[in-house]
Formats: structure tokens, C-alpha cells, sequence
């Protein structure tokens, strides 16, 4: 290759106009800031409808939860303790 | 591995659900329903008639529904005074509607959908001619 090539690939083409570099700070900026951001961004939209709704039951994993008693007596434990079992109901058992 | 309480059941708004599922069950069909969730030591259809029992005077004519999630077990217990209107065959129907939507990870859905079936099975309509309700 010439030296005379060489400098023509060097001139700048009509109308370009060089600007200076960007500094470090502002290239990991650029591309590691803004795509871990928008990584951020996309991770709290995919996980936040879950953990509003809280832990979800699923069978086979066993429960956490502490017992509740919809509609119960006033004081579950007492009445617990002093109850006589139903003797003559009915019902259904059942597993999954 | 003993069960760690942890967090609530259910969420507010799965609360609502079945508290509202229990208050249509004695609105329309006069049914007055209890639900347990919580483990089922020992026997389970053992603890279920205690906690049926539990309910005191309007045991009998209550249904207690208690569910361990973690035993996967239900039982349905129903007292001697609304097993008339409200058979095993009945009970077994909302136990298999309950059960269903437990396997899909669903437990308040599950549990208000069975309330209703008990519900509706128990409803009786009212009869104009006879002159009691």
C-alpha cells in the first residue's frame, strides 16, 4: 500500500464531522448501564404480579401457613379442648 | 418436618372469596358453613368430627368443611339435623368440585365453588302451600 492511499483513507468524507470520544464513565454508561437497567426494569415487571400475590399453594410442596377457621367458634383452642366429637354426622372425605 | 407457620393463608382478597361463599351459603340456603384449613393431626376424620363438634350448639346444624393442604385431606362434616337435607351423595359432589380445583394449586377457588355446591344441594324451595318454611 502506498503512502499515498494511506493518507486519503484518513481524510474525512464531505460533511462528516469528527467528534471527540466519549470518556469511559460514560461508554459503561451507555452499554452496560442502560441494558442492566432495562434488565431490572423487565425482571421487576415478570416477578412483581407474583410476589404481590404472596406465596401460592401448591400441592405436594407442603402448607406454611398457620391454621385459620372461617366462620369458627369465638375461642377456637378452648372450644377445641372441650369438645364432644360429632357422633351421628355425615359427610365426605376426600383426598388429591 | 414440623409445619413453620409462616405468612398468611390466603391473601385478602381469597378471604373475601370464601367469607363471601359462606355468607351466600346462609343468605340462600339458610346453610350455615365453617371452614377449616390447617393441619389434620392424627386422624383426620377423627380431628374433623372434634372441630364439627367444636361448634357447639349449632353443630348440628352446621357443615364444618376442613381442609389440610399439607396431607392433602378434606373432610366435609355435616350434623344430624342437616344431613336431612344435605346427603353424603351431596357432600361427596362438592368434595370432588373442591378437590378438582385443589390439585390446579387452587385452594380458595376451590373451597368457595364447594361451599356454593353444598349450598345449592341443600337448598330447599320454599313451599307456598303447606304453610311452613
Amino acid at each position: 500500500m502506498s503512502a499515498r492511499t494511506l493518507s486519503a483513507l484518513q481524510e474525512y468524507d464531505d460533511g462528516e464531522v469528527p467528534a471527540e470520544g466519549i470518556s469511559d464513565l460514560a461508554a459503561l454508561l451507555v452499554y452496560v448501564g442502560i441494558p442492566a437497567l432495562l434488565f431490572l426494569v423487565i425482571a421487576v415487571l415478570v416477578l412483581a404480579p407474583s410476589m404481590a400475590r404472596g406465596p401460592r399453594y401448591r400441592p405436594g410442596l407442603g402448607w406454611w401457613a398457620a391454621p385459620v377457621w372461617f366462620n369458627g367458634p369465638d375461642d377456637a383452642d378452648s372450644a377445641v379442648r372441650h369438645a364432644t366429637a360429632t357422633a351421628e354426622g355425615g359427610g365426605a372425605s376426600a383426598r388429591w | 418436618m414440623a409445619p413453620v407457620p409462616a405468612g398468611e393463608a390466603f391473601s385478602e382478597r381469597q378471604n373475601d372469596d370464601i367469607v363471601r361463599a359462606i355468607r351466600l351459603a346462609r343468605q340462600q340456603s339458610d346453610l350455615p358453613v365453617s371452614v377449616y384449613v390447617g393441619t389434620l393431626e392424627g386422624d383426620p376424620r377423627d380431628l374433623a368430627m372434634v372441630l364439627h363438634g367444636a361448634l357447639g350448639a349449632a353443630a348440628e346444624q352446621s357443615v364444618l368443611v376442613a381442609v389440610d393442604p399439607g396431607a392433602r385431606r378434606l373432610e366435609i362434616v355435616t350434623g344430624k339435623g342437616v344431613r336431612r337435607r344435605l346427603d353424603d351423595r351431596s357432600a361427596g359432589l362438592a368434595a370432588m368440585a373442591m378437590t378438582s380445583a385443589f390439585q390446579g394449586g387452587d385452594l380458595s377457588g376451590g373451597i368457595a365453588s364447594g361451599i356454593l355446591s353444598l349450598a345449592e344441594h341443600a337448598h330447599t324451595p320454599r313451599s307456598l302451600h303447606t304453610g311452613t318454611r
